[in-house]
């Protein structure tokens, strides 16, 4: 699949038949929905419901026990396969997964790998990449601490610069694993600002587990509930 | 324990047979009078070629320890089991163990053999006897690090080669310069030995006075590698401490 940045001709992400277990017991199964493209998704559900499992297989990171995930772009009844579409998969960890010694400005520069062949950055990122990941950063209000280590700054900060690396990779599906939960109440207004215009100016689908109602009602354009082996897509 | 401290016993009683000696009736104390007596006073008049040849076993050391390291850092990626497939790391930890099973005299013996009696052998056979440690050190290093970053950045889209050095490397990279560090600081020790079989440094000006019974001037030797042992110590230290803090 040829990678095609600044696009804007997006479709829709789908999902159909799809189902998980754990053990023996099924976390969804005959999940079916589809999000058109600058949607916010939000998957709500108690703890271990399967949220970030559902993100898992949604990211390849986790095979599913049925169905299948639609790439968008893909053509019809072609298979979601992020090991060529990767770069078009921008991922918020809930254990955010930065590189700990490296400053705040590299991490969320490294969202921007996927874009280039290994020996384009083996000796930096393009001068045009820095400054946007300085703006980004500038806008998340992490400018003072840039160049300061990932594992040095507090867990909303570290959270925060998740959020732009994954950003900050222009991704046509982003996923974010409870992108808020250390947050306060303003720092987390401007993470969901964030991701909302990202799905909306990237033309792209955020699919975003969430566990605070308030903001699922303010930001999301969808929800999904899971929950007992059940799902619930609501438009 | 109790098994380990008992089996440790019993090798101990096994082991007395070495503190024999030799057998013959010899009065320690007054040996050891004599022997320390040969080394006082220090004959400083070789101080001059000693400390050409202190600048020699340097050499040997410095350049021994680079040539391990570029050796050593692909060696080892392919000895990680979290870099590579599992029958490669299995023959390149096997080859690391043979290296490091042989001592660096034998490596600087066989050095000798092929390139003469020149500080170049001592160059070859202590950069291969590193191999072996560093090759070791640094997949230890590699493996010790959190692989989730990587795969964090492999899950969005990154090569292999990009998560190694964006996210694998930086956390690795201050436990690699300190073995590197540590490495240099034993090849200074060992190329001062290494001369003992013709490979350059002041192990050769060693050999030759200990064969002539020039005690004094042995002194004057053992005390400038004391000197330059020790200031190495105190500064590796420091400068040790200063590369792992940068991973806290």
């Amino acid at each position: 699949m040829i990678l095609n940045h600044g696009t804007t001709a997006r479709v829709e992400l789908r999902v159909q038949g799809l189902g998980l277990r754990r053990g023996n017991q099924w976390l969804f199964r005959d999940m079916t929905w589809s999000a058109p493209a600058g949607t916010l998704l939000a998957v709500k559900g108690p703890s271990g419901a399967g949220k970030s499992s559902l993100l898992a297989v949604l990211a390849n990171t986790l095979a599913s026990d049925e169905g299948h995930v639609y790439c968008p772009d893909a053509s019809p009844g072609t298979h979601h396969r992020p090991e060529n579409c990767r770069c078009r998969v921008g991922i918020v960890f809930q254990d955010f997964r930065l590189v700990p010694n490296g400053s705040v400005l590299h991490n969320v520069l490294c969202g921007r790998l996927g874009w280039y062949p290994w020996w384009r950055t083996l000796a930096g990122f393009p001068r045009q990449d820095r400054a946007e990941a300085l703006d980004l950063v500038q806008r998340l209000g992490l400018r003072s601490f840039a160049d300061r280590p990932a594992g040095g700054v507090s867990g909303g900060e570290q959270q925060r610069t998740a959020v732009a690396r994954a950003v900050f990779q222009r991704p046509d599906i982003l996923l974010a694993d409870e992108p808020v939960s250390n947050l306060d109440g303003p720092s987390a207004e401007s993470v969901m600002d964030l991701l909302a215009q990202t799905a909306r100016d990237l033309n792209c689908v955020v699919v975003c587990a969430l566990h605070q109602e308030d903001l699922i009602r303010r930001y999301a354009d969808a929800i999904l509930t899971l929950g007992s082996s059940r799902w619930q897509f609501q438009d | 324990m109790h098994v380990t401290l008992i089996a440790f016993l019993v090798a101990v009683v096994a082991s007395t047979p070495v503190l024999r000696g030799s057998g013959r009736d010899l009065d320690y104390a007054a040996q050891l009078r004599r022997v320390l007596g040969n080394f006082v006073p220090p004959d400083f008049s070789v101080l001059g070629a000693t400390l050409a040849s202190l600048l020699e076993t340097v050499q040997i050391a410095v350049m021994a320890t680079l040539i391990a390291i570029l050796m050593a850092l692909p060696f080892s990626i392919a000895a990680s089991r979290n870099l590579a497939p599992f029958w490669l790391v299995a023959v390149t930890r096997l080859l690391a163990n043979l290296i490091r099973t042989i001592p660096s005299l034998v490596w600087a013996l066989v050095a000798v053999a092929i390139v003469g009696t020149n500080p170049l052998a001592g160059v070859i056979g202590l950069a291969f006897y590193s191999l072996g440690y560093l090759a070791k050190f640094y997949s230890d290093a590699f493996e010790s690090v959190d692989a989730k970053v990587a795969e964090g950045l492999q899950a969005m889209g990154a090569g292999r080669i990009q998560a190694f050095q964006h996210g694998l490397w930086p956390h690795a990279q201050p436990l690699v310069w300190s073995h590197s560090l540590w490495m240099l600081e034993y090849n200074i020790r060992a190329a001062s030995i290494i001369g003992y079989v013709g490979a350059g440094g002041i192990g050769v000006q060693l050999h030759t006075y200990y064969e002539f019974g020039h005690w004094s001037r042995v002194s004057t030797v053992l005390l400038c590698l004391l000197v330059v042992v020790t200031t190495l110590d105190i500064l590796g230290e420091k400068v040790r401490a200063t590369i792992l803090s940068s991973t806290k």
